[in-house]
């Protein structure tokens, strides 16, 4: 009876596995190896109820995510002969293998998990909610540990250094948890407390996934692959260190005023450091929460609006990416105000990206063929566009071209059009599958960015006048 | 008569001062007891009288932070902890106390600690595992716990407790956090054991 119901268990998650889990046509057309292959990784034995429960790929989701990191690393040898594909392969199931037995870097797994919670036509609706309740899974933190990280924090107790504390997390962040609390003063707060030992395992993480992908650096763009691991680490590294976000959440929190209408909560210096961080706790409701209390369509375009100024603002006054655009990172409050949260993953472009990044966007608006094309062949890491296939440019070029689509329309632009939005996942889908990755790292995440949040727009089906905004905002920034 | 004692007492906590100083600076090892001797400044003899070995030393430090440790975990506990949170709380507790201790710790900890036998107990370490185990005893016995017998159940944790002390004297991580995991993952796995989850033999993962 028992093994029975585990049978079927299985059965069906193989089914709603290969329902979920992208194709690749020429090798493994209807997806069932790729599924296998996590399902095998997946059922190796790991402790139940151990502090890394949350990081194994016992979840159905955890799978998804991981299928879908196959899926992008295999598509980098998708052109190499038979015998490196095998041999890449045997590769990739040790890679994923290393993503089954240990360590946070399955934290960053989650927020690919997360991005892809994005985007609903890529993952079936109901895998676009687990991946997304990922977020909010249990905490592995239970409060005895917590209070130790407080004492070598603060050298007091979190009852002592707050008025009030709460000993359940309400939040589960992807590298900590989130607890409430109440200052001495009667503020309601927010505590951001880091799991132990992360930073150090997100290294040894990485450093073990370029020991195994090195063999592949023959079949694929490796110095490629090589710059963008070192970008990921870096920014994974960066949101490891929570003064850094406070700086970030203070720079933010000054490029708004209360007639905008967006909020970024207050830092409690005295009550923060590198692993705790402490904020104004901004009440409110999530994406899918505030759509089921089928909001109108004023409130939607509102929201919609608000999230356009917000993002543009910080991309014109402070150079940043929001790279983490993730839903949790909104906040839908009852007055009518946006709460924006979480600046970990904050990419402040350099002078030249933020030059090169105007320079693109200035020759679109321009429709400034050549000037385009250049830009577009330095972004895709070519000297020149006539190194690139025609092809190649194409593709990104139209890609370029769905990106820029808002800023050219006069009036509202709806958000909420799933042919457009299709348009810009058909354009991403395209470029995988041709093998068109090679890109400077930045390109990750200004990919987040763009996705990140048009997809959200387009699941709050919203409308906004974006040009409009994007004049306004940039008046005077340039 | 009293102030004799007083003295005696001014004279044990110096040596101790002393001994943890020589012990931190130069390490275990390398400390002689003529060099604590003389840092407290008495006699090499009028020390034995004190401490009969540079071990006894060493451990009575180890003994009283353990002793503050557990006086500091009945002072934390709240009573709302569940088994694997309270045995946390009760370790954590200890290594805490025993933080200014780390440095040297290492060789004192495998001399007087071994769960071997040998030809000489250390007798501060063998009351120091005692007192440990007492306090975890009582702590199981209040959730309820009995499944196992006492003497497997005792000789499990201890295991478990000496690998944790083990990996937390060489724990390089910032405020040895990484010990902190291990500790976790240790007591998932002792309470596991003790309260009957684990009978199924992993019949939960069967594919
Ligand atoms: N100031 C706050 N007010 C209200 N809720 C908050 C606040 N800060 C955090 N939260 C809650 O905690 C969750 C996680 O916080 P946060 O996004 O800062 O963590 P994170 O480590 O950056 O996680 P991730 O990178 O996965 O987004 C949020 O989605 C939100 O639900
Ligand atoms: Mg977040």
């Amino acid at each position: 009876m028992h093994a029975e119901n585990r049978k079927t268990t299985e059965a069906l998650n193989m089914d709603v596995l290969l329902a979920a889990l992208p194709k690749e046509s020429a090798t493994d057309p209807t997806g069932r190896q790729l599924a296998q292959l996590i399902n095998r990784i997946a059922n190796q034995k790991v402790p139940v109820n151990s502090f890394s429960r949350i990081w194994t790929l016992g979840s159905l989701q955890a799978r998804v995510t991981a299928g879908y990191l196959a899926y992008w690393l295999r598509s980098r040898f998708a052109d190499a002969d038979k015998r490196q594909q095998l041999k890449s392969a045997a590769h990739l199931a040790a890679a994923l293998k290393l993503f089954g037995t240990m360590g946070y870097l399955r934290g960053a797994v989650m927020k690919i998990g997360q991005l892809l919670a994005n985007l609903p036509e890529v993952v079936p609706e109901e895998f676009a909610e687990v991946l997304s309740a990922l977020h909010f899974e249990a905490p592995p933190m239970h409060f005895a540990m917590v209070r130790e990280v407080f004492l070598d924090e603060f050298g007091r107790e979190p009852e002592e250094v707050f008025a009030a504390f709460d000993r359940q997390a309400f939040a589960a962040a992807s590298l900590g948890q989130v607890h409430r609390a109440r200052l001495h003063s009667g503020e309601e707060v927010a505590v951001k407390i880091q799991y132990p030992g992360i930073a150090r395992t997100i290294k040894a993480d990485l450093r073990n996934l370029r020991l195994l992908l090195q063999p592949l650096c023959l079949t694929i763009d490796w110095q490629d692959t090589l710059a963008k691991l070192a970008d990921i680490e870096r920014m994974l590294l960066m949101e490891t260190d929570y003064s850094q976000e406070a700086r970030f959440g203070k720079l933010a929190r000054s490029a708004f005023t209360a007639a905008d209408q967006v909020v970024v909560p207050q830092i409690y210096d005295e009550y923060s450091t590198a692993r705790v961080l402490t904020a104004e706790y901004l009440p409110g409701c999530h994406i899918n929460d505030f759509l089921a209390t089928d909001p109108g369509q004023g409130e939607r375009d509102h929201f919609t609006h608000l999230l356009t100024v917000a993002t543009y603002r910080l991309y014109y006054r402070l150079h940043w990416l929001p790279a983490d655009p993730h839903p949790g990172n909104f906040i839908f409050m009852a007055d009518g105000r946006l709460g924006l949260i979480d600046f970990g993953c904050t990419l402040t472009l350099s002078d030249e990206e933020w030059i090169f990044s105007n320079v693109a966007i200035q020759a679109a608006l321009d429709r400034d063929l050549p000037g385009l094309n250049r830009a577009i062949a330095r972004a895709c890491r070519f000297d020149d566009p006539d190194d690139m296939e025609p092809d190649r440019l194409e593709v990104i070029r139209s890609g370029f071209y769905w990106f820029m689509e808002p800023w050219q329309q006069e009036g509202v632009f709806d958000f909420g059009d799933r042919n457009f939005f299709l348009r810009g996942i058909d354009n991403v889908i395209e470029a995988t599958r041709k093998g068109y990755t090679r890109s400077l790292p930045m390109t990750i995440w200004s990919n987040r960015f763009t996705f990140g949040g048009r997809a959200f727009c387009y699941k709050l089906k919203g409308r906004c006048e974006f040009r409009k905004i994007f004049l306004q905002e940039s008046a005077g920034w340039q | 008569m009293r102030i004799s004692e007083q003295a005696k007492q001014e004279s044990r906590a110096r040596i101790l001062e002393k001994a943890a100083e020589l012990f931190t600076g130069k390490g275990f090892e390398a400390t002689t007891t003529r060099d604590i001797a003389l840092a407290a400044g008495l006699a090499a003899g009028t020390m034995f009288n004190y401490f009969p070995s540079k071990e006894t030393l060493a451990m009575t430090m180890v003994t009283e932070a353990f002793r503050n440790g557990t006086t500091d975990f009945y002072r934390r506990r709240t009573g709302e902890e569940d088994l694997t949170e309270e045995l946390f709380l009760f370790i954590a507790s200890g290594l805490r106390r025993l933080r200014p201790l780390r440095p040297f710790l290492g060789p004192v900890l495998e001399r007087s600690l071994s769960p071997f036998p040998r030809k000489n107990v250390c007798q501060e370490g063998e009351a120091a595992r005692l007192n440990h185990l007492e306090a975890v005893q009582e702590i199981i016995g209040r959730h309820g716990f009995t499944t196992t017998p006492d003497y497997v159940a005792m000789t499990m944790y201890w295991s478990l407790y000496l690998g944790i002390l083990a990996f937390w004297t060489n724990d390089a991580s910032p405020n040895q956090e990484e010990t902190r995991a291990l500790i976790d993952y240790s007591l998932c796995v002792f309470v596991q054991v003790i309260s009957g989850a684990g009978t199924d033999r992993g019949a939960a993962h069967a594919r």
